[in-house]
């Protein structure tokens, strides 16, 4: 796994990957880095290293809530799930994103 | 926000962890790599967030600190002794120097409020203030006599007690908030009085019931109508704290001017006004004086009053105070420093385990800094402590001064957040170099015992060359002390006895110099009292000056400012003021205008004339004024004060309208023996009259109070600082024995003699005394030149004579602390030691 293939995440972008994920109902973090990774034709790989503290900072901002529930396989895990806070905010972030990255699309077609 | 879920919703690193895990089981289900991150440090990390950060990771420290304190007892109480003892003195001269300099009058809106003189005196007569008061310049204008005294009976004795006459709308004007009832209202009638805080504690046992009832004043009775609360500050400022409030009753009770300014109007526009008002009183209502001269508008609240001339003198001292009193903190820090330092190499392994492990150094400087923090705290709480203690019991009792003051130091955030600084301070000259020290040397464990002793002793050095520059401070206030006891006043102190006696308001002036005749025969006739005469002043406790116009009798005119005096014929011989040339007044003279005047006057005003064969017209007056003598010139203020101009009237020349009379006598006995025959004579002549009598050297007190005060608290300050050094210089003498016994005792099996060991501990301590001496000396030579504003003339602060002494003292205490690690070392029992081995 070097590093020419494996796209750095841009700073940032993680909060709002983790929040976009979030919008299809509650999930534990592994789920969370799963959903990431299919959702991006497995080109974005999160690391636990990252994942984590960004989950418990987001928490403490107050854009998710957590509590401990049962796993598909009958394991005990923490869930995560959006606050309305956090509903307004993955909306912000996206439009953002979008007109950041289209901004860097054109920039980069000329 | 963040900090309310901090605060409500707790995660714990047990819980993140078990998240991670739950992660890696599931990567290992699903055949995905298994992460290979540390997760314990991810959750470390991630708990970062969750807690209070700094905060809470200091708070650890300080409870680890605790711990680490408590098992070493003798340590804390050594640094509690000596940071109590740094910080208590420093706390107690900054609240001392702030009541000085920044207390408030207990008045409405002080900003707004001045003082008004006119013509450079102090009080002016009735007629000037109502003149001030109609030309409507100013809001409100009031006036109170300060120095006014009354016999107050309390149905068993009659004593004097010190009531501030004033002018009824005084309490209205200020503006004065009451314990209980009102203050004197502009309609009362003059049968009316105010009682303060204390006089009302103590002779009414804090009775509010008092409010109402009549106390006997002067043989009157006068109605109570309020009681001023405990902190009741007086437009004179300085703990100022009189008996009683009454309206003045005598008309021709001169009054000190405070007047209120009209809103948005300025101190020069003030100063502007006053100018044309004084010209035109000058112009309708010509008196002695000229009032458009001298005349001065100031504040008297707010911080305006602090650009006055004796509040920068005074506040230069204070600070001077503080700069001193914060060496002496450095000293005890210094000391602290000493055994932090010592109990650094206890904790050598315990830092270097912590580094290895991967500890960063900010956050173990961090945690030894805790240690000192905790340590300084605890010196501030104990230091806070003392102050409030000494200021509570100083408040207590009634200072030995002729006026009444009361400090009134409470603690305050001034005070508080001042501590905090002290503490900060403390904490970093403690902790600062002991931990750095820590940290740099525990990685190279073997090297760093020597390097430490050779820092404990540039550590002491210090502390020695600080209390040099402490001692020599004091000592030059000491001196000064020393030398203002030994300057003449210009009269004899040592055989005298006044007494101040304040006749019945009742009686008529010509009563009024019958009892003063009647009681000068008494008194003189008294067994040992050789003679005795009356005056208006004596000299220190109070004095008169005028500014008026001399007009000589060629028509030459002159301008001349003098303190003035009236007094008996006799009271040149109690006083022992030799007569220079011609003579004290003579019965003779009753009928014609006669003054004596001092050498002084004659210099400044006379020019060439022969004083005996002048004569002058003073103000408008008709009558000429002949010299018949000059008598040498007294001190009349301070001790350390030029020779002023001044000129004595006979007492029967003027009005005889005052109620205070002042008896000064002649005793060929010790003068304290006399008090109580005094005492019992005066009683004798009129028991309503209420007398003081004291013996001339106490009464002048007030003269040596500066130069006492600046010794007194200097030269404490100086003692502190040299018992904190030589507890410093025992300290790292002790210890350097103790490390080195095993040397020493292998000397001492080899043959080094009792004497050879002693000389060479003895060597270190010299070595480190003479060098911070020497250092200390120096730096003092520089900076304690700037002293001199502050001491009599004639003392020099960078006198070598002080050097001299400073250096003997430093040496003496040197070889005092040294004498028990020295006896230690010669007593070391060489088989002992290398059994041990």
């Amino acid at each position: 796994m070097g590093k020419s293939t494996q796209p750095a995440l841009l700073q940032g972008t993680l909060d709002l990957l983790i929040l976009h994920a979030l919008g299809r109902g509650p999930m534990h973090g592994y789920a969370i880095a799963q959903a990431i990774h299919v959702s991006s034709d497995e080109v974005l790989k999160v690391e636990e290293g990252s994942l984590y503290p960004a989950l418990w900072r987001l928490e403490l901002d107050g854009a998710i809530t957590s509590k401990t529930g049962l796993s598909e396989n009958k394991r005990k895990a923490r869930f995560y799930q959006l606050t309305r806070r956090g509903r307004k905010l993955v909306a912000e972030q996206e439009a953002i994103w979008n007109r950041l990255s289209a901004a860097v699309t054109r920039a980069l077609a000329r | 926000m963040r900090f309310f879920r901090k605060l409500l919703r707790r995660r714990t690193p047990q819980d993140m962890q078990a998240e991670l895990a739950f992660h890696r089981e599931m990567a290992a289900l699903h055949d995905s790599p298994i992460p290979l991150g540390n997760a314990t440090a991810i959750a470390e990390r991630g708990y970062d967030l969750w807690s209070f950060g700094f905060l809470e990771s200091f708070w650890r420290d300080l409870v680890y600190a605790a711990r680490g304190l408590r098992r070493s007892p003798m340590l804390v109480a050594a640094a509690i002794a000596s940071l109590g003892l740094g910080i208590g003195v420093n706390a107690a001269m900054f609240s001392l120097g702030i009541e000085f300099l920044f207390s408030q009058p207990s008045v409405r809106d002080p900003g707004s409020l001045v003082g008004v003189r006119i013509a450079g005196n102090s009080h002016a007569e009735p007629r000037v203030v109502e003149f001030v008061r109609a030309s409507g310049l100013f809001a409100e204008v009031a006036g109170e006599n300060e120095e006014a005294v009354a016999n107050f009976n309390d149905g068993v004795e009659t004593r004097p007690v010190f009531a501030v006459l004033t002018t009824k709308n005084y309490f209205t004007m200020m503006g004065i908030p009451m314990l209980y009832g009102r203050g004197i209202l502009p309609d009362d009638p003059d049968d009316v009085a105010v009682l303060n805080y204390g006089f009302w504690r103590r002779q009414f046992h804090g009775d509010p019931s008092v409010v109402g009832r009549a106390i006997d004043l002067d043989g009157r009775a006068r109605t109570v109508v309020g009681i001023l609360p405990e902190h009741h500050r007086t437009p004179i400022g300085f703990g100022f704290s009189p008996d009683i409030f009454q309206p003045r009753y005598l008309p021709s009770t001169i009054l000190a001017i405070y007047a209120r300014l009209r809103p948005g109007m300025t101190l020069s526009a003030a100063r502007a006004g006053l100018l044309t008002v004084e010209r035109r009183m000058d112009a309708e209502m010509p008196g002695p004086y000229k009032y458009s001269q001298g005349g001065r508008v100031s504040p008297v609240g707010g911080y305006g009053h602090l650009r006055e001339e004796r509040m920068l003198a005074l506040g230069a001292f204070f600070v001077l105070l503080l700069a001193v009193t914060g060496l002496v903190l450095l000293i005890a820090c210094v000391n602290v420093a000493g055994l932090l330092l010592a109990r650094a190499s206890s904790r050598r392994r315990e830092i270097a385990i912590r580094l290895a492990l991967g500890a960063g150094r900010a956050r173990l400087l961090q945690q030894l800094l805790a240690d000192s923090l905790l340590l300084a705290i605890l010196g501030a709480a104990a230091g806070l402590g003392l102050a409030q203690f000494t200021a509570t019991m100083l408040a207590r009792v009634r200072l030995p001064l002729p006026l009444p003051l009361r400090l009134q130091v409470a603690p305050d955030w001034r005070l508080a957040a001042y501590a905090a600084v002290l503490t900060t301070f403390t904490m970093l000259a403690c902790g600062l170099l002991p931990a750095w020290q820590s940290l740099k040397q525990s990685l190279a464990p073997d090297l760093h015992r020597e390097t430490r002793t050779r820092l404990r002793s540039v550590l002491v050095a210090v502390q020695i060359a600080t209390s040099v520059l402490v001692l020599t401070t004091g000592f030059v206030f000491l001196r000064n002390l020393v030398h203002s006891n030994a300057i003449s006043p210009g009269f004899d102190v040592r055989h005298t006895l006044r007494a101040a006696v304040n006749m019945p308001s009742t009686s008529s002036d010509a009563a009024r110099a019958a009892y003063i005749q009647q009681t000068l025969d008494a008194l003189a006739a008294l067994p040992g009292i050789q003679t005795a005469a009356a005056a208006r002043i004596v000299p220190f406790n109070g004095a008169t000056r005028f500014l008026v116009d001399l007009s000589f009798t060629n028509g030459e005119r002159a301008q001349a400012f003098f303190y003035w005096n009236a007094v008996t014929p006799e009271f040149f011989r109690v006083m022992d003021i030799p007569l220079r040339e011609g003579r004290t007044f003579l019965p003779s003279d009753r009928g014609q205008k006669v003054v004596v005047v001092n050498p002084a006057f004659v210099r400044r005003y006379l020019g060439s004339r022969e004083p005996l064969a002048t004569s002058f017209v003073w103000g408008d007056s008709k009558t000429p004024y002949r010299i018949v003598g000059v008598a040498e010139g007294t001190k009349t203020m301070t001790i350390g004060e030029e020779p002023q101009p001044q000129l004595y009237e006979p007492l029967w020349q003027i009005k005889n309208d005052r109620q205070a009379i002042e008896f000064v006598m002649r005793s060929a006995i010790p003068p304290a023996l006399e008090l109580e025959p005094v005492r019992r004579t005066l009683h004798r002549q009129d028991p309503m009259a209420g007398a003081q009598v004291e013996t001339v050297y106490g009464s002048i007190g007030l003269a040596f109070l500066p130069s006492q005060a600046g010794a007194a608290l200097m030269g404490s300050t100086g003692l502190l600082g040299l018992v904190l050094a030589m507890v410093g210089l025992y300290g790292v003498m002790a210890y350097s024995v103790a490390r080195r016994s095993r040397e020493i005792g292998v000397r001492i099996a080899i043959g080094a003699r009792r004497g050879d060991i002693a000389r060479m501990v003895l060597r270190s301590a010299l070595r480190v005394t003479l060098s911070g001496t020497a250092a200390g000396l120096l730096v003092a030579a520089i900076v304690t030149r700037p002293l001199a504003m502050f001491l009599a003339p004639g003392i020099k602060p960078a006198d070598p004579l002080n050097f001299a002494a400073v250096a003997a003292v430093m040496l003496a205490t040197c070889l005092a602390a040294s004498f028990g690690p020295v006896w230690r070392a010669t007593r070391i029992d060489p088989i002992a030691i290398l059994r041990d081995e």
